[in-house]
This record gives structure tokens, sequence and C-alpha cells, in this order.
């Protein structure tokens, strides 16, 4: 498979009045054509912004992408000008927002909504756009399109909102869905209908996705890849199942023992990752996991960060397990 | 068929509930609003008809019949050239009307524009803008209106000009404000996710959004605008003979409030009556229409 979007070292950092945060740094990750990747990871670890700025929404002033490259089909997309930014945005890498209930405009149409993105940028005139957007509504599972698309966003419910945002989002065939959270403000049984939804239709298109989550059930079933995020950087990279199955980073394995599990007998208690996560203003010198690991040597407080791979395609970030693998 | 199928078709079926039927459900439901607009719809027919069908011209002088009360020839009485008041009264709402509604137009051309272009555009041109509008603000309006109406002229329409010329500002800072919020929400970073230019996001998903408080404000700058014309008219700088103006009118009546009072009286009554009409409607208006009043 050929690669489609590559992030390199991209750093995001934002400036506010108490300093400089460090968002996301020094963070790589790739998707192959048709693949689904998942970015993982509790909140305010930089997932989002990451997302966002492969297509550059990050807004400028306080944030700022400092670094990296975002090779998507062959150009690097931090370089474009804001007019071709705008051609990729929506036509070759649309996203789907965490927030069903205000993603969408309260006083235009549904249908109005879903036929902007196709005169824009099919050129389609009104009619046939309409046309277009009723083939949509079906194809995510909204009957009646015909109906719907004079419909306001408040007279549908969440998750068929979030069936709406997936119409806008596929609209125009991109390669690439960043799909931010896309099911975290609906309920479970909702989740795996639209997840199972988005599947279907990516794997038909052919269409790449970037699935930003914190829930790693999610991750499990959906993702080919999973990377990890902890603090603005990539913490552990790998095939899902090597994730799942073989965690390395203590991060990773404080996060799976932390969610529930159905394919294991059940434990008494859950547990948490004790402490907070890192100010990221002024993020600790070495390992951001540091302070809050059990593992950790004096070595940790000084370096890490460094993605070493522990077996075929498995990359992880923390010094002690690397050292183990070196010697061990 | 299946019994999810049809509730399904039963749910798709359901009447439609815009967010402008909505408000204007709500609107009906608020005796003061409903009163204010029936007044102004009377007003506004009375304005059109009274002076089509009346047997005098409003410009019609009898001078047999000066300084009369009200009779039934003439329900309103006649002012000192023998004009029958009740004709004038309702040419001059002609004028009040046509003074509101144009001035809210030339107010909503240059003000929304402008708003919607400070926000836009942010930065430097937004503080430069912004702090203009500002200076227009500190100015006394009357004082404004007179000034530009010195320059432009004594035409009706350099009236409209004039009083549209000073209050636009408030449009402008009110567009402005919302534009700014608005920018913020989500479905306007969804709206650029799919790549919208931000001209387009402004026009298209910004501004219908702040539609409601605009509409408001509007209803609100009518019975001002009128009431600077009658202002204006008053102190004799305004709309010129023989087009009636109230203000003219209670002008005209002031010298002879002792001995023929209803010559003031009944424009007077009149401006009140409209301009707090206005004011009904403007408030049930800006209950209707603000989703954080809605119940």
């Amino acid at each position: 498979m050929s690669t489609l979007l590559e992030v390199k070292n991209l750093s995001t950092y934002f400036y506010t009045q108490d300093g400089v945060v460090k968002a996301v740094q020094d963070v790589s990750y790739e998707v192959a054509k048709g693949e689904t990747i998942a970015l993982v990871g509790e909140s305010g670890c930089g997932k989002t912004v990451s997302a966002l700025s492969i297509v550059r929404l990050i807004a400028e002033p306080p944030g700022k992408i400092v670094s990296g490259q975002v090779m998507f089909d062959g150009t690097d997309l931090l370089k474009l000008p804001q007019d071709d930014i705008r051609e990729v945005r929506g036509a070759k890498i649309s996203m789907i927002f965490q927030e069903p209930m205000t993603s969408l405009n309260p006083v235009l149409t549904i249908g109005r909504q879903l036929t902007e993105a196709l005169e824009l940028h099919q050129r389609m005139n009104k009619k046939e756009a309409l046309k277009e957007a009723i083939r949509l509504l079906k194809l995510v599972g909204i009957p009646h399109g015909e109906r719907r698309i004079k419909d306001y966003p408040h007279h549908f419910s969440g998750g068929m909102r979030q069936r709406v945002m997936m119409a806008m989002a596929i609209s125009c065939q991109p390669q690439l869905i960043i799909a931010d959270e896309p099911t975290t403000a609906v309920d479970v049984t909702i989740q795996a209908q639209l997840l199972q939804m988005i599947r279907e239709i990516t794997d038909r298109l052919g269409t790449s996705v970037i699935l930003i989550t914190h829930n790693l059930g999610i991750v499990a079933r959906y993702a080919s890849r999973v990377y990890v995020m902890y603090a603005g950087r990539i913490v552990e990279h790998g095939p899902a199942a090597a994730i799942y199955h073989n965690p390395r980073h203590p991060y990773t394995v404080g996060l799976l023992a932390s969610v529930p599990r159905l394919d294991e007998a059940r434990k008494m208690r859950l547990e948490p990752i004790k402490g907070q996560p890192p100010d990221l203003i002024a993020p600790p010198v070495g390992c951001a996991f540091c302070p809050r690991c059990s593992q950790a040597d004096s070595q940790c407080q000084t370096n890490g960060h460094q993605l070493v791979e522990v077996e075929p395609g498995h990359f992880t970030a923390c010094g002690v397990v690397c050292k183990e693998a070196r010697y061990g | 068929m299946s019994m999810a199928e049809d509730a399904v078709r039963t749910e798709a079926v359901r009447p439609h509930h815009t967010l402008w039927g909505d408000a204007f459900i709500r609107l009906r439901r608020n005796r003061l609003a409903v009163i204010g607009g029936i007044l102004v719809l009377l007003i506004a027919l009375a304005a059109i008809f009274v002076p089509i069908f009346s047997p005098y011209g409003f410009a019609q002088q009898n001078l047999d019949a000066i300084r009369e009360g009200p009779s039934w020839s003439h329900p309103f009485g006649t002012d000192e050239l023998g004009r029958d008041v009740f004709t004038r009264l309702f040419a001059g709402a002609r004028t009040s009307l046509m003074v509101g509604i144009f001035t809210q137009v030339i107010v909503l051309a240059i003000g929304l524009p402008i708003g919607a272009a400070a926000a836009y555009a942010g930065g430097r041109a937004d503080n430069l803008i912004m702090r203009f509008v500002d200076v227009m603000y500190a100015f006394p309006d009357i004082l404004l209106i007179i000034l530009i109406r010195a320059i432009l002229g004594g035409s009706i329409y350099m009236i409209f000009l004039a009083i549209g010329l000073v209050a636009w500002v408030s449009v402008a800072r009110l567009v402005r404000g919302q534009i700014l919020s608005l920018k913020q929400r989500d479905f306007a970073t969804a709206a650029k996710a799919m790549g919208a230019p931000g001209r387009y996001i402004v026009w298209r998903h910004l501004l219908p959004n702040s539609l409601g408080p605009i509409i408001v404000l509007v209803t609100f700058g009518i019975p001002r605008a009128i009431f600077a014309e009658a202002a204006l008219s008053y102190i004799g700088i305004g709309i010129k003979p023989p087009t009636p103006s109230w203000g003219t009118m209670i002008r005209d009546g002031y010298d002879l409030i002792f001995s023929a009072p209803h010559l003031v009286l009944f424009p007077a009554i009149a401006l009140g009556i409209l301009m707090l009409a206005f004011t009904f409607l403007g408030d049930g208006l800006r209950d209707a229409l603000d989703p954080r009043l809605r119940r």
C-alpha cells in the first residue's frame, strides 16, 4: 500500500498569556491509502490539535505550527498558499467533528449545508447538488431524503446529525477523513452503528481515516494501526493487535488497565493512572510520563522521547523498556 | 411493510417548524407585541388609504373654515389655513413611516457590511473601523444629523440619508459583535473544514445566525428615526412644507396651543402611539427571537 499522508516532526504551539503551550511536539505519523489509523490519548494530549494542523485549522494567533511537514499526495500542505489549502479542505481531506449538536448551522437547512461543498468543490448547480444530497443521505441511512433536505438541524437527533456530518464529509469523495471523536457525543448503540457505517463507506470508497478517540474499545475494532499520544508526543505506535496484546510503554499499559475489557476475565477493580498529565507550558525535561510512572528510573528524568522499535512495526518511547529490549 | 418503516414515515411527514415559524408563534403569544403590530399595521393602512379617499387634499386650504375644532366634516378639526387635520395627519404618517423604513434600509446597507468586514478582517482594520464608530457614537445623534443635513441640503431623501448616516453605527457594532462570537462556534469551524472561504462563511453562515438581533435593532431604530425627523421638522430644518410632517404640524400648532389645542394634540398623540407601537413590537420580537429567553 502506498502512503497517502505523512506527518513529519510536526510541532504546534499556542502562545498564551501564561506562556507557550507546546500542544504538539515532534509528532510523526503516516496513513496509507485506504487505511484507518487511530490517535488515542486522554483529553488535552494533542490528538485534535495534531489533526487540525494537517489542514491548518489552528486559530492563528494564538496557535502556530512551528515546524514539520505534512506530505499529502506528494505536496507539503503546510507550504500551500491559503487558496490552495481551501481546495484541499472538504474536497480531498474532510473532517467529522465531535459535537453533532453544534457542528451544523442551526439556521440553514440540511440540504443547504449538504450542497455547500458540492457547489464549492464540484461546481455542481443547485439542482444536481440537491439530487446528490438526497443520494448521500440515503447512503448514510437517512430515509426520505427529498423531504429531509428541507429540515433544519434541530429536527434531527444527535445520531442523525452525525450521519448528516458523515454525508457532508464524504460528499466530495475525499481521500482522507479525519474523524475527531465522532461518536463521543452519542450513546453506545448509535456509536457502533455509526462506526460500522463509517467503515463500510470508507472501505467502499477506498478512503483513509484518521480516527481520533479516547475510547480504546473503538480502536481495537476499527483501526489497523494505533498511535498513542501523551503530553503532545507520540509515546507508542504499532499495529492495533500489538498495542492491545503487547503494550510496552507504561502509559499504554496504564491506559489499557483503566478501561473495562470484555475479552478477559472480570477483574475486581479498574486501575486508574495516578497523578495528573503534565503542564504543557513547562513539560518535564525527560519523559513526560516519568512523574506518574511506577517503573521510572533516574535516567527517565533527563532523557526519553526517542521512539525505538521493540518488535516489527511496533515502536515505543520508553527508556526503561528500550533498555530491557537492548540488554534482555 | 414493517412497523419500523411506518414509524419512520409518520415521523418524516410531521409539520415543519422553522426557526422563524417558532418565533412567530412566540410573538403571537405576547399581547403587547400583538397590539404594537396591529397598531403599526393600522397606521400604515390609514397612511396609505386616508389621503386617497379623503374628500380633502392634504394641502387643500379653506380659508372659510380655519382653526375649527373637531366636527363631523373635519373629525380632527382644521388648522390655521383651513386644511383638514385628519387628512394631514395620515399624510404625515406616510412621511414618518417612509423616514422610519428608508433610514433603516440605509442603516443596514452601511452598518451590515462595515460591521461584518471589521469582524472578518480583524486586527488593525477592525480597530480602525471600530474607533471611528466609537467617535460617531460619542456625538449626540441630533447634532450630527443637523450637521450632515446642512451639508446635504433639505430634500426628503437627504433627510433619510442624514439620519441613516448617523444611525448605522449601532448596527455595525452589533453585527461585528455577533460575527466575532459566531466565528468561534463549531459550525463555523466545520464550514471552514469543508473548504468554504472566509467571506462565504460570514455571509452564508454567520450573518443568517445574527438576523434575530439585527431585526430587533432595526425595529427599535424605526421609532428613533421617526422621532429624529419629527424633531428636525419641529425646529424647522426637517421636511419642507407643504409635505406634511408631524413635527411641522406640532410646531405650527404650538403657537396656537391655547386657542386651538387640537392642532398640537392630534399629531403629538399620533407620534406617541406610533413610537410606542414600534417599541412594543421590538420588545416582542426580541423576546421571540432571543434563544436564551426560549422556554
